[in-house]
């Protein structure tokens, strides 16, 4: 217990100095605060491909390469489904565009779940007595996701257009507007991560989750099947990454490039926190929501424009350097 | 022995095919194997010129996929980056020509050296904090690494950012731009060294331990051996021999840009191993000679099915995305392997049944 009191401490402290450093340096709370509500956003945007990538390593070993690739199509679907013209056009059938948006992230959400489920049914389930093989399978249907986006979307990045209700609002204080969008996809992800703790923590399928982490070959002795188990959480983890692209499309679109960086981010997150450990991976992505944050608002009129997109991967490279189990990870 | 003998001899005959192909093409094609003399300069242009360039590239990815094999196919460790390696050595090779501004022959040698030394200390050092850990951690690691000096070369102002940097000179006798066909040797020497290199550490007693890490490294470890030393080992030189190939393809195309660091250089070995045959001497060389040419042919080509027309060019790289799939669930020794087993299929029951001619074999049950 006295490990994870240090850690406590340790996030504690790596948290406030982070916020310290970004208040000093914009001067006004309100610069601050948008910091702040930018860091938490992309924080619960990395918490949504990371929690899936986190629990399928902890239950079934699988480094999951390709959870980046869901993102990535959660946000070309979303798109797709919200705006006229692309593989399907809506905009006849429901011409309300805060409807479509709803029906747009439900769509997203099926289509996720439902590719989750027959990459694990149909390929991975092959693979269990080949585990680095697993690794290289997952990297190749990464691949293959990116170019069937290609060649579906082309590569030319979207940026969205549409326009419909909570996008647009703006709400102000200390002086400064500030996007009401940010804050409804923050609340998103609070939510989920509220639920998915109720989830394992609170019923009987999360019961045998954890217990499948701790050891999955003894949950099997006992009788239960945790294969289904297995496909169930993947296909979970998917349809998660697919719901944070989905959200994610109206401020960010849809980009070939969403999928590369949203996995090296979500995979430093994981290795932040602790392979495997739930609550790891949440202040994991808070915290690297929020250096990200800090790094932009520090990059803006120096010459280290790099900065931003190199720290999720310097935080990892130190992590791993000074404490490889994580967090919350335990020592192996 | 005789099949020793068989095998080297298939191996040498292949060799004398390759050291005479500029020639056998320039008789073929009627061009020249050095290109068209213009005053004192050489332009390079015909048939056996081109193909030569064809052929270095293979060499290159060739060597590339050899020493991935090294680390994933005999020691069983993965990297996703490998690209690191392949790029670091050219952007080393690359600023030693054009930014330390000594004689190009000494430039050269120099930034070959550094090259080699530099991405050799930097496999070790990579390797030595994270293959403690779990296999999947040095995976992670190698490809956070090589995303951040991507991107990190890819703005960075010095080596022109994204544009990357010409090489404005090389010592002459090695311009493939003037001396291609001395440059196709020296890319093939170096391909026969890595290729007979890999063979002879694999077979010796090191290369032993190596494929006993891959198949069970807590045993391998029980027997006594430090097996992390054993990896560290591995990667160092696969880090090396990747830096190799990396500045053969830099003084192919006189130029160093972020693209060499790119996501692609880990991806094409990794297909060329996987495809070509995982732990096996030919495999990497097959899957690089094979996919290449297919590159090379489908890059400008269409095919028309009534009024519907593909461009193969950019439908080729999700086919092969669903090519190494299928291999990776189906076929996972690739062709050399999958090959191996089917003519031990075919021997053994022949062997059984004493002569083929016997008795009709009878037929093989469906898997």
């Amino acid at each position: 217990m006295a490990s994870k009191r240090t850690s406590v401490l340790a996030i504690a402290a790596i948290l406030i100095a982070l916020l310290a450093f970004s208040f000093i340096r914009s001067g006004s709370l309100g610069n601050f605060g948008i910091t702040v509500l930018s860091g938490l956003f992309q924080g619960m945007l990395l918490f949504l491909v990371a929690s899936g990538l986190s629990i399928v390593f902890g239950l079934m070993d699988v480094l999951n390469l390709a959870q980046g690739s869901f993102f990535m199509l959660g946000a070309y679907v979303a798109y797709d489904v919200q705006h006229p013209g692309g593989v399907v056009d809506l905009t006849a059938a429901v011409p309300d565009p805060n409807l479509r948006f709803v029906l747009a992230v439900i769509v997203t959400v099926l289509v996720g779940a439902a590719l989750g489920a027959v990459l694990e049914r149909g390929l991975l389930r092959r693979l269990y007595i080949r585990p680095v093989f697993q690794l290289v399978l997952t990297f190749g249907v990464s691949l293959v996701m990116l170019e069937l986006v290609k060649a579906i979307w082309t590569t030319t990045p979207f940026s969205w257009t549409e326009t419909f209700g909570v996008r647009e609002n703006f709400f102000t204080l200390f002086d400064q507007r500030f996007s009401t969008y940010r804050l409804f996809v923050v609340g998103i992800g609070l939510l989920l991560i509220v639920g998915i703790a109720l989830l394992l923590n609170r019923t009987r399928i999360g019961i045998i989750i954890r217990a499948g982490v701790e050891d999955s070959e003894m949950v099997q002795a006992l009788g239960i099947n945790v294969r289904v188990v297995f496909t169930l959480v993947f296909t979970l983890g998917c349809a998660i990454a697919a719901l944070g692209g989905a959200v994610a499309a109206p401020f960010l679109g849809a980009s070939t490039t969403l999928a590369s960086t949203f996995l090296l981010q979500a995979i430093a997150v994981v290795v932040l926190g602790g392979l495997g450990s739930y609550e790891g991976t949440a202040v994991g992505s808070l915290m690297v929501g929020l250096s990200i944050a800090v790094a932009q608002d520090a990059a803006i009129g120096t010459s280290l424009s790099m900065l931003p997109s190199i720290t999720p991967m310097l935080l990892l490279v130190l992590v791993l350097l000074i404490r490889p189990s994580g967090l919350f990870g335990e020592a192996r | 022995m005789s099949k020793a003998l068989r095998q080297n001899g298939l191996l040498l005959l292949l060799l004398a095919f390759l050291i005479g192909f500029p020639f056998l093409v320039g008789w073929l094609t009627d061009s020249s194997p050095v290109g068209i003399p213009r005053g004192d300069r050489m332009v390079m242009r015909g048939e056996s010129v081109r193909w030569q360039a064809v052929l270095i590239e293979v060499y290159i990815l060739a060597i590339l996929a050899m020493s991935y094999n090294l680390l994933f196919g005999f020691t069983g460790v993965v990297s996703f980056g490998h690209a690191l390696f392949f790029g670091m050595g050219s952007y080393i090779l690359g600023l030693s020509l054009e930014y330390t501004g000594l004689d190009t022959g000494l430039a050269l040698t120099l930034g070959v050296l550094a090259g080699i030394v530099i991405c050799g200390l930097l496999g070790l050092l990579i390797g030595f904090v994270t293959l403690r850990l779990r296999g999947v951690y040095f995976a992670i690691f190698t490809l956070a690494v090589a995303e951040m000096f991507f991107i990190f070369f890819g703005r960075f102002q010095l080596t022109r950012a994204e544009d990357g940097f010409a090489i404005s000179e090389l010592p002459l006798w090695l311009d493939p731009a003037q001396n291609r066909l001395t440059f196709y040797y020296v890319a093939l020497a170096l391909f026969v060294a890595t290729f007979l290199f890999i063979r002879r550490v694999v077979k010796s007693p090191t290369g032993a331990v190596f494929e006993a890490i891959r198949e069970n490294e807590d045993r391998a470890q029980a027997l006594g051996y430090n097996t992390l030393r054993f990896k560290l080992l591995s990667i160092m030189m696969a880090a090396m021999i990747a830096a190799v190939a990396g500045m053969l393809q830099v003084l192919l195309n006189k130029k160093v840009g972020p693209e060499l660091l790119g996501v692609s250089y880990t991806v094409d070995p990794l297909l060329m191993t996987v495809i070509g045959g995982v732990g096996t001497f030919a495999g990497p060389v097959i899957g690089a000679t094979g996919l290449h040419l297919l590159d090379v042919f489908f890059r400008n080509s269409a095919i028309s099915i009534g009024s519907f027309t593909i461009d193969i060019a950019t439908v080729w790289p999700l086919l092969l995305g669903g090519i190494f799939i299928v291999v990776v669930l189906i076929f996972p020794q690739g062709v050399v392997g999958t090959w191996r087993r089917w003519r031990q299929k075919a021997r053994s029951p022949a062997q059984r049944a004493g002569p083929p001619t016997a008795r009709p074999r009878p037929k093989e049950a469906p898997e």
